[in-house]
């Protein structure tokens, strides 16, 4: 068994390919229609053979009900690890990314959280030992 | 941008507000008031955080819900259109085929088809994505490696 394929649910998946790809970075693997929706998938350029992240539509009203309770108590959905977070920090602040938390150090760990304009917060980590 | 906790809270108080009910329409003017943010920032800093307008934001959750009333079939197409808050049978229409694919009155019959248990909506309707991997084509689970057509120097 492996962990290969993990997802997040977003407002709008058209939305969602832009920014996680020109704003964030990554690489679309998969873009197939199903139905009124897409399979939507993004790889990590650094390893895209490794996990495969899925932009799920959150259409299920359950679901846009959870996503919005975890944004509203600033819990983040998903953990993106990086190796210069201060770096990643400066970036993505200048392309217009909104952050709730700017890079704070909490224990084994530097965070800081931002939000992916898809109804999402997402923690950006780097480990400092 | 870094926002402040309390700009993060308005932001978020602002689209409960958005989302609202019709009767309670508020202008995105007093909504801004409301949150105590001016409204040029407050539409500014909304799009930054959420991806779309609060006026778009308003759109898409009268939209979302007419197609959950839809979906439930206890309501004509005008009935809806009205309930969720939209003057015009004709910008509703259009508006909710733009983003659905399909005219209300589409939706609706097809909705009826296949909801067999009332309140009980099918997974065609209201997916969760990872339920429809086993139509996808075999493709969609090669590694960047194997879909090369060539090995890479």
């Amino acid at each position: 068994m492996r962990i290969k394929l993990t997802s997040l649910m977003v407002d709008d998946q058209d939305k969602a390919l832009k920014f996680y790809t020109d704003i964030l970075g990554f690489r679309k693997k998969n873009e197939f229609p199903a139905g009124a929706y897409k399979w939507l998938t993004v790889v990590s350029p650094e390893r895209p053979d490794d996990i495969e992240l899925s932009l799920e539509p959150n259409a299920n009203p359950a679901a846009k009900t959870f996503q919005q309770a975890m944004f509203e108590q600033k819990i983040p959905l998903a953990a993106f690890e990086v190796s210069d977070i201060e770096k990643e920090y400066a970036r993505l602040a200048s392309a217009g990314v909104v952050f709730t938390t700017k890079p704070t150090r909490m224990g084994p760990v530097t965070i800081a959280v931002l939000s992916d304009t898809c109804g999402n917060l997402i923690q950006l980590y780097q480990p400092t030992i | 941008m870094l926002l402040a906790g309390y700009t993060f809270r308005n932001l978020c108080r602002a689209r409960e507000l958005l989302a609202g009910s019709p009767e309670e329409h508020l202008s995105i003017k007093s909504i801004a008031r409301e949150v105590a943010i001016s409204p040029y920032h407050f539409i500014r800093q909304f799009e930054a955080v959420f991806g779309m307008t609060p006026h778009q934001f308003r759109i898409q959750s009268r939209l979302d819900r007419a197609k959950l009333l839809l979906a439930l079939g206890e309501h004509s197409v005008t009935e809806v259109c009205m309930e969720v808050g939209f003057s015009s049978l004709g910008s509703f229409s259009d508006l909710f085929t733009r983003k659905f694919g399909s005219p209300p009155s589409a939706y609706k019959r097809r909705a009826r088809s296949m909801v067999q248990v009332p309140g009980n909506f099918p997974q065609e309707l209201f997916p969760g994505c990872l339920s429809l991997m086993g139509a996808l084509p075999a493709a969609a689970f090669r590694n960047f490696q194997e879909a090369r057509p060539f090995p890479l120097r």
